[in-house]
């Protein structure tokens, strides 16, 4: 269980993924690294240079509010992958003690305290004291608590590294046939309610506040959109008939990019939200589906089964230059499916079967290499945090399928979902409310 | 094109009775040529009598095939509607099982699901024996509407599935309908590995969850 599985990577070329220089060298040190479980994550070798993550230390409160917020921060911080965690001693309840802190090795301090309207945080340098950041935790009610706790925690990350953390998003899967979302540290599940049985397929539009996935109802299976604060619903023209599967929104999110089946095949056509709908692809004899956008929208990348197994190719989003992507031996390689487009655009993760079970993989645009990311068991269906650095994806480590997120420059693992049936992930751009 | 072809009937029929006076025009009696020209206009009437009956039962089909269309068009709406409004309800919800009117045994053979290999779409030569069987009562009682269903195994990516559910559902209809039953008288859908027969993960829950199934929707009567 929880086995990060770096023992196949040899057998491809390891490649940097993301554009932090310091992985390439990290990658292909990754190799049948053992765990060491903690909390609900699961620790694996360590493949950065000690001392290159600052080391940050969260002030407990003996306040229960004040502290269940710091307890959320820290997770948060923990699971952005950015920091050395240092465990606070007691002497450090409701204290940003210097020394202390120094003492500690602590290079920042996040402290969680009363200010004149309600809680706020506070970063500090922990040599000089200096305040980084305040910010305000909204209390009205838990959500909000918790959320304002996820932002806040993104702006430390974001204060400490130049990019933001991803602690303030959801995840969007399907279980037993019916939608649920999660925040991004496995808390604050619940159902999305949606039409159809099963409901499938997830995707969420950029702004975060639509999503569309496919319904199955009874005289049909079209593409839904639905708006995730109002709860309304529409059905995209044209997916009444056939079968309608995989949507994505592009980056825009004017257009959606979906799959029609009809009795002569699947082809990916896109629709101009309020206006109409184009075919981007033309196999008479073939299934073409999944889409997924390229972040500048010029470009989408789909499965198809123009070569018999299921392999990825690339279009531009007009339909024109079809290719193949990821190189595959005709044969072969194993049906590759569920692709997606990494946030900075390098990169593309899927899942491929390898010895009859799905593993994930990511494509390189620099290298045009593959590096492949799991080994044991099934490990399909990756989406891509916003940072770019964090994969989740469905796992049947542990015998149940849950989700796992890892964390690609540190190949740290941490289980996300409990209770296995998770399927379809899709990972939320970042949230200003749960 | 019904015009046109009548119009040449009549000429040809013309051309007939003229060609056939030409080779005597001076020898031929009145009386033998107003009996022949009478015979000539008399096959010419009935001729055109049968054209127009058959122009009548053309325009009446077509007549009909165009309310058809219509028909067709207005089920086509109706059903698109009927999906936003499936659409704008939350719970989940299955087909209620249309009163078939077949006798158990017949209903048992229609009801039969055919299996596939692995991966694959195409019908082995059992899954042809038993899509005889169905051809056999879909001709007998050709009220009877069905709705095919395509299924995986749970192996394979869950999308990909629906698309591969889509090419076994429609390998089975094409297997029917070049067998001579109406196109319109089967649906297909695609569950993909949603629905498995047997929800077990070994080599035999595959191969019984690797699967068309067949669903009356308008029953005999």
């Amino acid at each position: 269980m929880g086995q990060w599985d770096g023992g196949t990577v040899g057998q491809w070329t390891v490649i940097r993924v993301v554009a932090v220089a310091v992985t390439a060298v990290c990658a292909v040190g990754v190799a049948r690294a053992q765990d060491t479980a903690q909390d609900r994550g699961v620790r694996i070798g360590i493949t950065y240079a000690p001392g290159t993550r600052p080391a940050l230390v969260v002030v407990p409160s003996a306040r229960p509010l004040l502290d269940s917020v710091a307890t959320i921060v820290a997770r948060d911080l923990d699971h952005s992958d950015r920091f050395e965690m240092v465990r606070a001693p007691a002497a450090l309840v409701d204290t940003a003690d210097l020394r202390l802190t120094a003492a500690l090795g602590a290079q920042f301090v996040v402290q969680v305290r009363l200010a004149g309207s309600g809680p706020e945080l506070v970063l500090r340098d922990g040599r000089s004291g200096d305040v980084l950041l305040r910010r305000s935790i909204g209390t009205t009610d838990a959500d909000l608590l918790r959320w304002s706790a996820h932002a806040a925690a993104d702006e430390v990350v974001r204060t400490v590294t130049g990019q933001a953390g991803v602690a303030s998003t959801s995840l969007l899967f399907v279980r037993n046939g019916r939608l649920w979302r999660v925040e991004a540290d496995g808390h604050g599940l619940r159902r999305v309610p949606s039409a159809g049985f099963p409901s499938l397929s997830p995707a969420w539009s950029r702004d975060g506040r639509r999503i569309a996935y496919t319904a199955f109802v009874r005289s049909g299976m079209p593409i839904v959109i639905q708006d995730l604060v109002t709860g309304a619903r529409e059905v995209v023209p044209t997916t009444e008939r056939g079968l309608n599967i995989t949507p994505a929104w592009s980056p825009d999110g004017r257009r959606l990019a979906f799959a029609h089946g009809t009795e002569a095949g699947t082809d990916i056509y896109v629709h101009e939200v309020g206006g109409g709908v184009q075919r981007l692809t033309v196999g008479r004899f073939s299934d073409n589906l999944s889409p997924t956008w390229s972040p500048d929208g010029s470009r989408i990348a789909f499965i198809s089964t123009r070569a018999r197994t299921p392999q990825l190719y690339v279009m531009n989003s007009d339909g024109t230059d079809q290719e193949v992507l990821a190189r595959f031996d005709f044969g072969a390689t194993g049906a590759t499916s569920a692709p997606e487009w990494s946030p900075d655009g390098q990169a593309v993760a899927f899942h491929r079967e390898v010895n009859g079970e799905p593993q994930i993989f990511v494509f390189d645009f620099g290298t045009r290499a593959l590096r492949q990311l799991t080994g044991s068991g099934r490990n399909e269906d990756p989406t891509w945090a916003p940072d770019g650095r964090h994969i989740a994806f469905v796992s049947s480590r542990g015998g149940a399928r849950n989700i796992w997120v890892v964390d690609l420059e540190t190949g740290r693992l941490r289980q996300l979902t409990t209770g296995g049936g998770a399927r379809l992930p899709a990972w939320s751009p970042r949230l200003t409310r749960n | 094109m019904r015009l046109p072809r009548t119009l040449m009937l009549v000429w040809s029929a013309l051309a007939a009775a003229a060609c056939s006076s030409n080779p005597r025009p001076q020898a031929a009696t009145p009386a033998v040529d107003s009996a022949a020209i009478r015979a000539r206009a008399d096959s010419i009437a009935a001729l055109a009598r049968a054209d127009s009956v058959a122009r009548a039962r053309a325009d009446s089909v077509a007549r009909a095939r165009a309310s058809a269309d219509s028909l067709a068009r207005a089920l086509e709406a109706a059903r698109a509607d009927s999906v936003r409004a499936q659409v704008l309800r939350d719970s989940a919800e299955t087909a209620p099982p249309a009163s078939a009117g077949l006798d158990p045994a017949r209903e048992a053979v229609l009801a039969q699901p055919v299996y596939f290999a692995f991966d694959r779409f195409d019908l082995s030569p059992e899954t042809q024996r038993l899509l005889d069987q169905k051809l056999e009562i879909l001709r007998a009682f050709p009220r009877l509407m069905i709705l095919i269903e395509g299924h995986c195994d749970e192996r394979g990516s869950d999308e990909y599935n629906i698309a591969l559910g889509n090419r076994r559902a429609a390998a089975v209809k094409r297997y029917l309908v070049e067998h001579g039953i109406a196109e319109d008288r089967i649906e297909i859908v695609s569950y993909g590995e949603e629905r498995p027969a047997v929800a077990e993960s070994n080599e035999e829950a595959w191969a019984r969850n690797r699967r068309a199934e067949f669903r009356i929707t308008r029953g005999v009567a």
